[in-house]
């Protein structure tokens, strides 16, 4: 009789112990990954580090229609080409081209675009979506975008389908002139509509930091009218200033590249997807002896000192993984899986791994599940007391 | 332990069923290349994919939840599950899309292996009525996901663009009869963009929906920078229904090429390589059938290479299904013959008709359509001319005149359609039947007006005209039957509406407000102000004269 009320005991006590080291585990869990997603304050706005996104999005938008204006939409197939090569995939770029310069019959190299006069990279590819072009370039479409009112049939390529933890990278280019850009020659988007854009944008959280980027003249006009929080703007030249093109090609026959988005493209070549260059890398590099324009920076509304903020972060695609060990060694959250396997070793065995899909349900989940393990453990604790007054009565 | 029992058993079942539905999917590749008298080399690339025994979902079931979703509907093996999706959601029986740039050479190219080459964008489908979904709510759906899934402005052609021309656009396939005792009416909806681009982007998302994408097979010689330097490119899909084969995908590349222009010696010959830059060096396993069919040249001495597999009615086939060692590059010399010189003289047409259509007129308010069918045959022809132009060009139908030989026929039109168009809205739609005498041309043409657009329904290069839609032709087969034959398209026209200047509304907004304050602010002035003198001190006798101010309104 006693023995195997000693047993059932043992495996009480068992079972208790079990759960207590379960829940500090848990809790050591939780901790880790609040550490790891770096929550929001009190007053809803990130905190100032580098892993409050779990994904990263892009618009890229050449604004002008005609052959003659080639350069802008190789600038922005530039960007393409870097941001698709840092790792945002083709459904996390939404692409708008006002016209078809690739298939044009005054294309001499059909479905080749070059943004150099050697023609050494082809921008076009094989291999490349475009999810708006021609007549649907359009300012209320380019709006409408990033506020994300659009048609309840419009596919998803077509969609910006950012959240709170989403890093935009909006990048346009066009003709343009004081707190105005030129769509197709025949309408104009304002400093102001994308100023109250972007604002939308935070209201209804679809950001969590954007990045903005304008090549076109008097461009540094287009980031004044901002206010909204964590953008991050960036332009190639002041007021009364003209943006100029970079270089030509006798055989295409036009301009083919502007100088700061050339500037731009050639800094990022020296990238790849593990760099850690920083914003500030890249700003201080505009020279006004090679872009021939002063570029302009504002920061202001951005709340993380721009050494710390990685190109990757708003450039490159996000694969955030966290390691928590078992053992009690220092927990180490990573940027990016290609770190993971380059530069830190991975440790051995019931290593989780998160990748972040998702914000705030894995936390919430994890304090429910805590608070049932605790209340479990009491009840364990209280039976085992119990068996042990039995067993000893 | 009895539901899990169930679930167990369900699971089984819905395993079984997703597996023989998967095992009934078959994948065939042809590419037939033909060279052309006058140089050119047509390809066509065709690649069938069929579902046998699968249905098209009826469009009552649309809000309901789709029994067959998580089975037949979503597990594909062969078809595409992104085009799949898109045919299910919208209920769409019989879809045809194409996306085509150049103009298609009837005369001297024949009649091409897939018929849809009207230049630009066209789509057609054909979907069951339903009371609880709208036909034109799903169309509107299905024009936008295929602008999604092929990156074309497909999402563009709205009202404004669409029609239901009666006869020319009969369904290739079946349409099932959705409940036996119920009859089920089907409808049609057509559009084309003829202004639409063709490019990398669209081949792009069209090779994903290959089961072998472009590595192996046939496809690998898709090449964009060749496939768009050809002087007539396009692609299409085509989906129908039939009892027989179930739900059949046809995914088609055709392309013109001239080796004659990219050769450094004028001469003819050409070879995978020189067309495409590629060959075909893996074979696509999943294929059930691989070929390539090579027509061979007629009345000149050639030479073929690698050896064919077989001949068929001056036709090499070569099997691509098992390639041995090294890749398929099939070439076609000539080696009798040094440059090759274009044919001056017009050569017999391969058609047995052919058309132009043009617009003349002077201003930019009116202007005539005028088209001339010519006869190549020794016999009478029956043909259905359909006619669809956006609503800011408005036909007189009263003006309508045929002309043979300069003498009025008004007798060889019969059955005449007329859907006059809605301003702002609908567009005009016209089918007539014609007869046309035997090697003869007859010459239909009628008085448009166009209409003078509103500020903001210019697209952006309004300088540059509105392109307007091909018109089809059709042939009647025989007299009395009402089947059609072949479908014929003609070039789309450029037709240059009235523009505005337009920086006018900012001329007239600056000189408007200009007026404004003048005129408001002078009669304010006159009503607020009081003119007063002002008796200033003798000293100042040089400034007397204006001190002597009166104002006359006391």
């Amino acid at each position: 009789m006693l023995l195997p009320r000693l047993f059932v005991n043992s495996l009480v006590l068992l079972a208790c112990l079990s759960c207590c080291l379960a829940s500090v585990k848990d809790q050591r869990n939780s901790v880790a990954v609040e550490e790891f997603f770096r929550l929001q304050n009190a007053d809803g706005l990130p905190t100032s580090t580098s892993l409050n996104h779990t994904n990263n999005w892009a618009v890229l938008v050449s604004a002008s229609r005609y052959w003659f204006n080639y350069r802008h939409m190789s600038n922005a197939l530039g960007m393409y080409r870097t941001v698709k090569r840092l790792g945002i995939p083709d459904s996390n770029i939404i692409l708008m081209l006002a016209d078809d310069t690739a298939c044009n019959a005054r294309n001499h190299f059909p479905g080749a675009v070059y943004a150099g006069s050697g023609r050494k990279i082809d921008l076009y590819g094989d291999n490349i979506e475009v999810d708006y072009r021609g007549y649907e370039v359009t300012v209320e479409n380019l709006i409408r975008l990033l506020t994300g009112r659009l048609d309840e049939s419009v596919p998803r390529s077509k969609r910006l389908l950012t959240d709170a933890r989403s890093n935009v990278f909006v990048y346009l280019t066009g003709h343009g002139g004081n707190e105005f850009l030129k769509f197709q020659d025949n309408e104009e988007i304002s400093a102001f509509d994308i100023a109250d854009a972007f604002e939308q944008m935070w209201q209804k959280k679809r950001y969590n930091e954007l990045f903005f980027m304008i090549d076109t003249c008097q461009a540094n006009t287009m980031y004044s009218k901002i206010y909204s929080p964590n953008i991050l703007a960036t332009g190639s030249s002041e007021l009364a200033e003209n943006s100029y093109s970079h270089e030509n090609d006798n055989d295409i026959g036009v301009a083919v590249i502007d100088s700061f988005t050339h500037h731009i493209l050639q800094f990022m070549e020296g990238i790849n997807k593990t760099s850690h260059a920083s914003m500030q890398d890249l700003f201080s590099t505009f020279d006004h002896r090679l872009i021939k324009s002063h570029a302009g920076v504002r920061a202001d509304l951005f709340r993380r000192p721009l050494n710390e903020v990685r190109i990757t972060d708003f450039l490159g695609g996000v694969a955030h993984v966290g390691i928590l060990p078992e053992d009690d060694e220092s927990e180490e959250t990573v940027n990016s899986a290609e770190e993971l396997g380059g530069h830190r070793p991975i440790l051995p065995q019931s290593a989780s791994l998160w990748t972040t899909m998702n914000s705030t349900e894995p936390l919430g989940g994890q304090s429910v599940e805590w608070r049932a393990t605790r209340s479990w453990t009491a009840v364990a604790l209280l039976g085992g007391l119990a068996g042990w007054a039995l067993m000893s009565g | 332990m009895l539901p899990q029992g169930l679930w167990a058993l369900s699971l089984s079942c819905l395993a079984s069923h997703c597996l023989a539905a998967g095992n009934l999917e078959n994948f065939d590749e042809l590419l037939t290349v033909r060279p052309l008298r006058d140089g050119h080399v047509t390809t066509r690339f065709l690649f069938s994919i069929t579902q046998a025994g699968a249905t098209p979902r009826v469009p009552d079931a649309i809000l309901e939840e789709d029994e067959h979703r998580r089975c037949i509907a979503q597990h594909y093996s062969l078809f595409p599950l992104s085009l799949g999706q898109i045919l299910r959601e919208y209920a769409v029986t019989e879809v045809h899309l194409s996306l085509n740039a150049g103009k298609w050479d009837y005369g001297s190219w024949g009649m091409p292996e897939d018929l849809a080459v009207a230049g630009g964008a066209e789509l057609w489908a054909w979907m069951g009525d339903s009371d609880r979904v709208g036909v034109d709510e799903r169309w509107k759906g299905l024009r936008n996901a295929l602008s999604g899934l092929f990156c074309a402005s497909i999402g563009e052609m709205n009202e404004m663009r669409t029609t239901s021309p009666t006869y020319a656009f009969r369904p290739e396939g079946q349409l099932p009869l959705l409940f036996s005792n119920q009859t089920v009416t089907y409808q049609l909806r057509h559009a084309s963009l003829p202004s639409e681009h063709v490019c990398t982007e669209n081949l792009t998302p069209f090779l994903k929906l290959l089961p072998c994408k472009s590595l192996a097979g046939i496809a690998s010689l898709l090449n964009p920078h060749r496939l768009f330097d050809a002087d007539w490119h396009g692609m299409s899909i085509h989906v129908t229904w039939d009892e027989l084969e179930g739900v059949k995908l046809q995914l088609s590349v055709q392309a013109v090429f001239d080796p004659v222009r990219s050769s450094t010696q004028q001469k003819r010959d050409f070879s995978f390589q020189s067309l495409f830059d590629r060959s075909i060096s893996t074979a696509c396993s999943v294929a059930s059938n691989s070929k390539v069919e090579v027509a061979l040249p007629q009345g000149v001495g050639y030479a073929i290479t690698p050896e064919p597999l077989a001949f068929r009615d001056q036709i090499a086939v070569y099997d691509t299904s098992e390639l041995v060692s090294e890749p398929l590059d099939i070439s076609v010399r000539y080696p009798a013959e040094g440059s090759f010189s274009y044919p001056l003289e017009l050569s017999s047409p391969l058609t047995d008709f052919e058309i132009s259509r043009t617009f003349t007129g002077t201003t930019q308010s009116s202007g005539k359509l005028t088209v001339s069918i010519q006869n190549n045959r020794a016999d009478d022809l029956q043909i259905l001319y359909v006619e669809t132009m956006p609503w800011l060009v408005t036909f007189y139908l009263h003006t309508l005149d045929l002309r043979v030989d300069g003498q009025k026929r008004d007798e060889l039109m019969t059955r005449l359609k007329y859907a006059p168009p809605e301003a702002h809205g609908r567009p005009t739609l016209l089918e007539v039947e014609l007869t046309i005498p035997a090697s003869s041309i007859l010459q239909v043409s009628m008085e448009v007006i166009r209409s003078f657009l509103r500020y903001t329904e210019h697209p952006p290069d309004a300088s540059r005209g509105w392109d307007m839609p091909p018109a089809v032709f059709v042939v009647r087969n025989g007299n009395d039957s009402m089947t059609y034959g072949e479908r014929v398209y003609t070039r789309p026209v450029l037709v240059d509406v009235a523009t505005p200047d337009f920086s006018m509304p900012y001329n007239v907004i600056i000189m408007s407000s200009t007026l404004i304050a003048l005129i408001f602010g002078s009669i304010f002035n006159l009503l607020t102000r009081r003119f007063v003198a002002i008796k200033v001190g003798d000293g100042n006798a040089a400034n007397g004269d204006e001190n002597e101010l009166r104002n006359e309104f006391g």
